[in-house]
């Protein structure tokens, strides 16, 4: 099947944030999702932008049943590593079941690692559900290796209250 | 209790910062895996396109010498992108010297950050801390800290370079 990968325009966030609800409902935690299509424009397509998105797109004939045309999106960010420097870091990678199976997930993120390397990035990271077998061995054939086995690093996170309690301790300004 | 002093850093502290880069690697047995350079850190932290925000903790230095303060603890973080909840703060590095922990320097940096994670949007700030690191996942939890890797089962994979440009110059569909 013939697809293309291209970059996200501000018109694509609201088929981005359609994509974002699927991926939430692969994982088992569709009600964690609080962003808009609106919140996408703002966050990704101002002068400051905090993301960036790939989008993979398919020829009409092959448009879904409800008429999309845009199947799979890839949406990565610059991080640093305070011991190799420049990183990308791939937070989701979505293709629509349909569609699998056809290289688009492997089109999209070779484009993600293709911008890495132009912007002088170390290394592509990304975190997998460890459920999650297909992504697991996806991603496991094209390389990657995982540092929570291999070296024991865990996500912490202060989210909500625990963040809010913190910060009202801060010191003032 | 010893004086203290959190501020933002500037360029002419990128030589502590790597300094402090290195004790803290060392810390977790992995000092030969730091290759950024000073120059590195300058160009990306303090060029046209920062990579990262760095704050530092000092200390007045010795009554009898004629330096100015010194930097003793440091924390590097930059802005990342979660999807379905928005603008996170990314905590990449946190330390403070070893003669200097226990006065509650660590603390009032990591209030610091919290303050500036909600004055920025942020839903949440995230970081890694490896299992063996017993001290420091003490240190977050009793702040409130959430271990996602072990209570939704995320897991941390990297991809290295080579396998970068193995991926980017695969055949184009």
């Amino acid at each position: 099947m013939h697809f293309k990968v291209r970059a996200a325009a501000k018109e694509d966030c609201k088929d981005i944030s359609r994509m974002i609800m699927e991926l939430a409902v692969y994982e088992n935690m569709p009600d964690q999702v609080k962003t808009s299509h609106e919140d996408l424009e703002r966050d990704g397509f101002s002068p400051n932008p905090f993301y960036e998105c790939l989008i993979a797109e398919v020829p009409d004939e092959h448009k879904t049943k409800d008429g999309y045309t845009v199947v799979g999106y890839a949406l990565y960010f610059y991080t640093y590593s305070t011991w190799k420097g420049r990183s990308v870091y791939m937070e989701d990678l979505y293709v629509m079941p349909d569609f699998r199976g056809k290289g688009i997930g492997t089109g999209l993120m070779a484009k993600v690692a293709q911008v890495g390397v132009e912007k002088q990035c170390v290394r592509l990271q990304l975190s997998v559900l460890d459920w999650n077998k297909p992504s697991l061995d996806f991603y496991i054939a094209k390389g990657a290796e995982d540092l929570t086995a291999k070296e024991g690093w865990h996500f912490l996170r202060f989210h909500g209250q625990t963040l809010d309690t913190l910060a009202k301790e801060a010191p003032k300004d | 209790m010893i004086d203290f002093k959190i501020r933002k850093a500037e360029s002419k502290d990128v030589p502590d910062i790597l300094r402090l880069i290195k004790e803290l690697a060392k810390y977790e047995d992995m000092e030969d895996q730091v290759i950024l350079t000073e120059k590195d850190l300058l160009e990306d932290g303090f060029g046209d396109h920062p990579f990262y925000h760095c704050i530092v903790a000092e200390v007045p230095s010795e009554k009898q010498s004629n330096n100015g303060p010194v930097v003793i603890g440091f924390a590097m973080y930059y802005f990342t992108y979660d999807p379905w909840i928005g603008k996170l703060l990314y905590l990449e590095d946190f330390f403070v010297m070893e003669e200097y922990r226990g006065f509650g320097i660590g603390s009032e940096i990591l209030k610091l950050l919290s303050h500036t994670a909600v004055k920025t949007r942020c839903s949440s700030m995230h970081f890694i801390v490896a299992e063996g690191n017993q001290a420091s996942i003490e240190f977050y939890k009793r702040r409130g800290a959430a271990d996602l890797s072990l209570e939704e089962g995320w897991r941390l994979f990297k991809i290295d370079k080579s396998s970068l440009l193995k991926m980017s110059s695969g055949p184009e569909e």
